[in-house]
């Protein structure tokens, strides 16, 4: 019996062990082939994305696309242990900033030079869409789209006229928007904040606008190694003294009740509980698909610590193709087809309702007669840059950033105790990678 | 005599070993389960072991078997040295997740036994009929989707709105400004957003430890309770003094179970806290999670985290096993 198990034992081992790893192979013309594409569950992203499989299936008969798509969670796992075992899809759209995590451990493929150069690239995409595709001087994918936490926020009409604020606003600086948002707060009978004037603590936006107040007053996060970081200067100092003050001074939020957790910016926006809501533009299309009543605008904000726009980006989705693909050729086919073709992605992006993150659909009045909301944040799209190498973005922002941000706005830290606290954080987690 | 000895001789030799034929058999009725254990248990119990003593991740394109080495390399045990004195942040959110994960026990068992003790005594004391229409109402939360519960749990502790700040409003009394998101908000060293897990992990789990407390109920003899009622004892000395040390075995049981199941809860603080706020409803296996998923894919990191929760919980098993060797008998 004990010769059985330690058989058994073997045989799972090297059955476990044994996975993936398929070679790419190039079927003969017109051999049937079915090209699979992973992406997250996005009811807008999907119904943009069908449409384009439809017509690359008619103009390609041979070939036929399977598409899977998974809840956020489950697709960054599934895509985090698929891609090692090589048993992913052909094409997968990935969020912005993975994939320079993936090409760097070898597991996507860099575009063919014959699909399209890096050079080319440039002239056609923003730099942070972009440089979310791209690693160590490659081309890994397409920019599907240009993740823009920064420079707008979604305005409620009925909060603004039941509080006697202009409508549409058109602020001229940072301080007419604080200005504006204590008008619009409201505290209840009890004391509880019912109502903020305006929903800026989110993660991503305390992330996001920490970073982009640093680069607005000149300064840089980065050491000079360029592979730590500067996150204790004065002015990152007085970015998080700035942010703490809007709640603790202006009291146009309470951080307590409206933070990531509890009160997110979306659900409360749509609920009526905020009236300037902080938050990406890729809310907008979620937004008319969850809450078709819901009346909104996206509107352009001022730089919030210096005279003009200054931000990163994490980039935003992107088309890559796994080492594993069967058919390589193929799959940058269709990867070309899908975030290459300026039609397709006027399509994608105005169905979406998300950025372009290719400049000529930018400047596309298709685009903005099909968008009208981001045409409040189109001017500011070359001011931004790829966020750079965070070493692990997700945990230097979930993690370091804001949570330590967040208590410094909810009152129990200083804003140089955040600012070092941040600085010692985020140099041990660059230490601990090295 | 004679059925016993045949049927004998049909399992086995004279010598008391299995025929070729009954070994076939048996290797072939034992190989697909053992084979799905192999591949579904034993392979990732140890792949976790070997993972937990290197710098492994599955985005790096390790060299050599299964990707361990090269970019992976082999570090000892440096992984369990980073996690008890390490000063990154993984490390310092693993150790408060450690404290975390034993308090939330800590509160979760007195809690759960408080509960299901003398509601299973009063379940056991009524009609057939409704014994078993309470049994299962109290048992509905458990076999429940974790989800669906705490989408539940969440309007109960919305803050200003939630059904608990109303009913707080309504009898007179201000409650807290935010339920789950305050960490100014700490009471006997317990902050509130754990209390107010606990008792939503309570509300969902108790409907197990009720089951076999009725059941053991059930099966104390009826003559040893009217005997102490014949001799004078009044209810509450016949529960106190009869009833409670007959269950003491069960008692046992259910609390090794309990803080088995405590220190594995993972649904309940992912969706209704996220480990917040300030990590103060951070858990072990909350740490695992994002150290293995989120985070940079530290597998190596989440893996030896993974260890430490077993040697605990292996820990808690042997003393349960040890405990529940005694014989009983009424």
């Amino acid at each position: 019996m004990k010769k059985l198990l330690f058989v058994f034992v073997l045989a799972s081992l090297l059955l476990a062990a044994c996975g993936g790893g398929a070679a790419t192979e190039a079927p003969a013309s017109n051999e049937p082939v079915e090209i699979r594409v992973w992406g997250h569950q996005a009811p807008a992203f999907n119904e943009a994305n069908q449409k384009m499989f439809n017509d690359f299936m008619a103009a390609n008969p041979n070939v036929t696309i399977k598409y899977e798509t998974f809840p956020w969670d489950v697709f960054i796992q599934t895509i985090q242990t698929s891609l090692p075992a090589g048993n992913t899809a052909d094409v997968i759209l990935v969020p912005g900033g993975y994939t320079c995590r993936y090409a760097s451990g070898g597991q996507l493929l860099e575009v063919p030079a014959d699909v399209m150069t890096l050079d080319a690239a440039k002239g056609i995409f923003f730099d942070a869409p972009l440089g979310g595709q791209t690693c160590d001087g490659k081309l890994y994918g397409f920019p599907a789209e240009y993740n823009l936490e920064y420079g707008g926020a979604y305005v409620n009409p009925a909060l603004f006229e039941a509080a006697g604020v202009a409508y549409p606003p058109a602020w001229a600086n940072w301080d007419a928007v604080v200005e504006d948002a204590k008008k619009m707060t409201t505290i209840g009978s009890d004391g509880v904040m019912t109502v903020a004037g305006m929903h800026y603590t989110n993660s991503d936006q305390l992330f996001t606008y920490f970073l982009a107040g640093i680069l607005e007053q000149g300064g840089n996060y980065f050491a000079e190694d360029g592979r730590h970081f500067n996150f204790n200067s004065p002015e990152a100092v007085a970015t998080i003294q700035k942010l703490m003050d809007m709640a603790q001074k202006d009291h146009i939020v309470d951080p307590i009740i409206f933070n990531a957790d509890s009160e997110w910016v979306g659900d409360s926006f749509a609920q009526g509980h905020n009236a300037i809501g902080v938050l990406g533009s890729w809310y907008a299309g979620d937004a008319k698909i969850g809450y078709p009543d819901l009346v909104f605008d996206y509107v352009a904000l001022p730089p919030m610590m210096g005279s003009e726009h200054k931000f990163v980006s994490v980039g935003g989705w992107g088309y890559v193709v796994g080492k594993s693909a069967k058919h390589a050729d193929i799959a940058w086919k269709l990867a070309a087809f899908l975030g290459a073709d300026e039609a397709n992605v006027l399509y994608f992006n105005s169905t979406s309702a998300t950025i372009p993150a290719m400049k000529s659909v930018a400047a596309d009045a298709k685009y903005v007669e099909a968008v009208p909301f981001a045409s409040a944040v189109l001017p500011i799209l070359d001011k931004g840059a790829y966020q750079g190498d965070l070493t692990d973005p997700d945990q230097l922002a979930y993690e370091i950033i804001y949570p330590t941000i967040l208590d410094a706005i909810q009152g129990n830290i200083t804003a140089e105790e955040a600012a070092n606290s941040i600085n010692e954080a985020a140099n041990a987690m660059v230490d601990a990678a090295q | 005599m004679a059925f016993n000895t045949l049927f004998k001789k049909d399992l086995v030799t004279e010598t008391g070993k299995l025929t070729a034929k009954q070994r076939r058999f048996a290797y072939a009725s034992l190989t697909p389960i053992l084979l799905y254990m192999g591949v579904f248990t034993l392979f990732p119990i140890l792949w976790a072991v070997v993972m937990s003593f290197f710098s492994y991740s599955p985005i790096r394109e390790g060299s050599g078997f299964l990707g361990l080495g090269g970019a992976n390399p082999f570090i000892d045990i440096d992984n369990y040295i980073e996690l008890f004195t390490g000063t990154s942040k993984p490390a310092e959110v693993f150790r408060l997740a450690l404290k975390n994960t034993f308090i939330f026990t800590a509160l979760v068992l007195p809690l759960n036994l408080l509960v299901t003790l003398p509601l299973a005594v009063i379940l056991e004391s009524i009609g057939e009929r409704f014994k078993t229409l309470f049994r299962a109402i109290y048992f509905l939360p458990t076999i429940s989707s974790s989800v669906a519960l705490v989408i539940i749990w969440s309007y109960v502790y919305a803050p200003g709105w939630g059904l608990l700040s109303l009913m707080f409003k309504a009898i007179g009394l201000v409650p807290p400004k935010s339920w789950l998101q305050d960490p100014s908000l700490v009471y006997f060293g317990v902050p509130l957003a754990m209390i107010c897990v606990v008792i939503a992990h309570v509300w969902q789990d108790f409907g197990y430890n009720l089951v076999i407390f009725v059941a053991a109920l059930q099966s104390i003899p009826k003559t040893l309770r009217e005997a102490a009622r014949v001799d004078g004892a009044n209810a509450w000395q016949e529960f106190w003094l009869v009833v409670v040390p007959l269950l003491r075995r069960t008692v046992l049981l259910t609390s090794v179970l309990t803080v088995i199941s405590s220190l594995q809860v993972f649904v309940i603080f992912q969706l209704l806290t996220r480990g917040g706020p300030k990590n103060q409803t951070q858990t072990l296996l909350l740490s695992i999670y994002e150290n293995a998923f989120k985070f940079a894919n530290n597998l190596g990191l989440s893996a030896a985290m993974s260890m430490v929760l077993f040697i605990i919980i292996l820990t808690l098993t042997i003393i349960q096993f040890r405990l529940l060797r005694t014989e009983w008998e009424y």
